[in-house]
């Protein structure tokens, strides 16, 4: 528990200081709802229509996956991973602080990112908003716990950038499904859909199971 | 264990086609010194990462800390001074020192944090982030944190890389004075004086290959230059 908080520490106490991350997600989802705007038809209503929940998926996953990018990113400089790595602790609970403040930060994005698609897209989401923070919570979970595992074995890979994505978009179908799906079944009737949130659940516990027990290995050269 | 800090049997490590390191057997009891000596690439820091266990062997047993030890267990005995210096550079020194204190389950870690700046000579960087540390300051905190958990196996990869006469001379003193106390140490270095001065043992390596030098040519820098001669030419000689 010690370790799990120390990380936890570490990683918002480094963005904090350098909102390097956090900038960096927050300016392309906002740069992908815009453009997103930009290609939808004028006449789009968007209350009406079922697409544009996915939308702000497609935001929201992007944001993630720069973010996952970064997770382990600053760890490289001076070897800093391998001091995690060194650590007298089951390294799962690296993962779990690893993950739980790239869930932090992905959180704080989506809701901004959700406070301007709403504007963008003429939608009233103030009236859902505790469901839609819970949907892009459970979607988020299963960002951060997949994407901090492919991260951490993507780091030391040549073409880490490009790397994670072809790791991470695949395995994170059956999240962006859910969560969609989720979002368009809440715009429609204003309460949680629970079949797609069921699915969320047991895929943020599939990947937050297999990376807590993977990640010891993960940390070896 | 019966008293030996480190024991390995066959130990290799091969990086596909590649063996950085041939099978080797080496005990290793608290207070003794291994000096590691030989030309880059010999594997030397190979050796010493399989040692802290951040990388896996290909072959061989290796036994570090108590007998039956866990992973994590094994970690835990060891510190390690390598060549990076495993600080977070948006970290202060000190916050780098309470993080691995932490991370190592060291009780009051912002106090064992502020000993080891005081036992270091760290005050005038303990508040600046590490990024900014000279190489040689960042070196003197790296060394601290490899000690912040008072492990029994110390693993020192050049360790006066970047340090000024006066701390490399205090860190000598310190790793003299821990000889035939309680914890075991492995120093890698390409000064031979250093090893005379701090080494109970020596042990070359040649790509991949060791050799053990006698005991008795740690008694001068001379005896040790001839004999590490030796030592890679035979090495080099052989298929």
């Amino acid at each position: 528990m010690n370790a799990f908080l120390a990380v936890l520490w570490k990683d918002l106490a480094i963005e904090w200081r350098s909102r390097d991350r956090f900038a960096a997600m927050l300016v392309f989802s906002l740069l992908v709802v815009l453009v997103l705007y930009f290609a939808a038809p004028p006449s789009l209503d968007a209350a009406q229509n079922g697409y544009v929940p996915g939308l702000l998926w497609v935001a929201y996953v992007f944001a993630g996956v720069l973010g996952m990018n970064r997770a382990f990113a600053a760890e490289l400089e001076n070897d800093a991973l391998s001091a995690l790595a060194l650590a007298p602790v089951d390294r799962g609970f690296l993962f779990l602080g690893k993950a739980t403040a790239s869930f932090l930060i992905l959180g704080v994005v989506q809701a901004l990112t959700a406070v301007f698609f709403a504007l963008a897209f003429t939608l009233d989401l103030w009236a859902v908003a505790p469901q839609l923070a819970a949907i892009a919570g459970l979607g988020g979970l299963g960002i951060a716990c997949a994407g901090t595992l492919l991260s951490a074995i993507s780091v030391r890979t040549r073409y880490r950038e490009v790397m994670l994505p072809l790791l991470l978009l695949p395995l994170l179908v059956p999240v962006l499904l859910a969560a969609v799906r989720a979002t368009t079944q809440l715009l429609e009737t204003g309460s949680l859909p629970w079949p797609p949130i069921q699915m969320l659940i047991v895929a943020d516990a599939v990947y937050a199971i297999v990376s807590f027990l993977c990640f010891e290995f993960v940390l070896d050269e | 264990m019966s008293g030996a800090v480190v024991r390995a049997t066959g130990l290799a490590k091969r990086f596909g086609p590649l063996a950085a390191l041939q099978p080797l057997d080496l005990t290793l009891a608290a207070g003794e010194t291994l000096a590691l000596l030989g030309p880059n690439g010999a594997g030397k820091s190979t050796l010493l990462r399989l040692l802290a266990g951040l990388a896996r062997p290909s072959a061989g047993v290796l036994e570090v800390g108590p007998d039956g030890a866990t992973r994590p267990a094994r970690r835990a005995a060891v510190g390690l001074v390598a060549h990076a210096t495993f600080l977070s550079p948006q970290l202060t020194a000190r916050e780098n020192l309470t993080l691995a204190a932490r991370l190592y389950d060291v009780a009051k870690p912002a106090a064992r944090a502020a000993t080891l700046i005081e036992a270091h000579e760290l005050a005038p960087v303990a508040d600046r982030a590490a990024g900014e540390l000279s190489r040689g300051w960042a070196q003197r905190v790296a060394i601290a944190r490899a000690l912040v958990h008072e492990p029994r196996l110390l693993l020192l990869d050049e360790p006066f890389t970047g340090l000024d006469p006066r701390a490399a001379e205090k860190l000598a003193e310190r790793l003299a004075t821990q000889r035939g106390g309680a914890r075991a140490a492995v120093l890698v270095t390409h000064e031979l004086a250093r090893a005379v001065q701090l080494a109970t043992r020596a042990l070359v390596l040649v790509r991949g290959q060791a050799l053990a030098v006698a005991a008795s040519a740690l008694a001068s820098t001379p005896a040790l230059e001839s004999a590490y001669r030796d030592a890679v030419a035979a090495l080099e000689a052989a298929p």
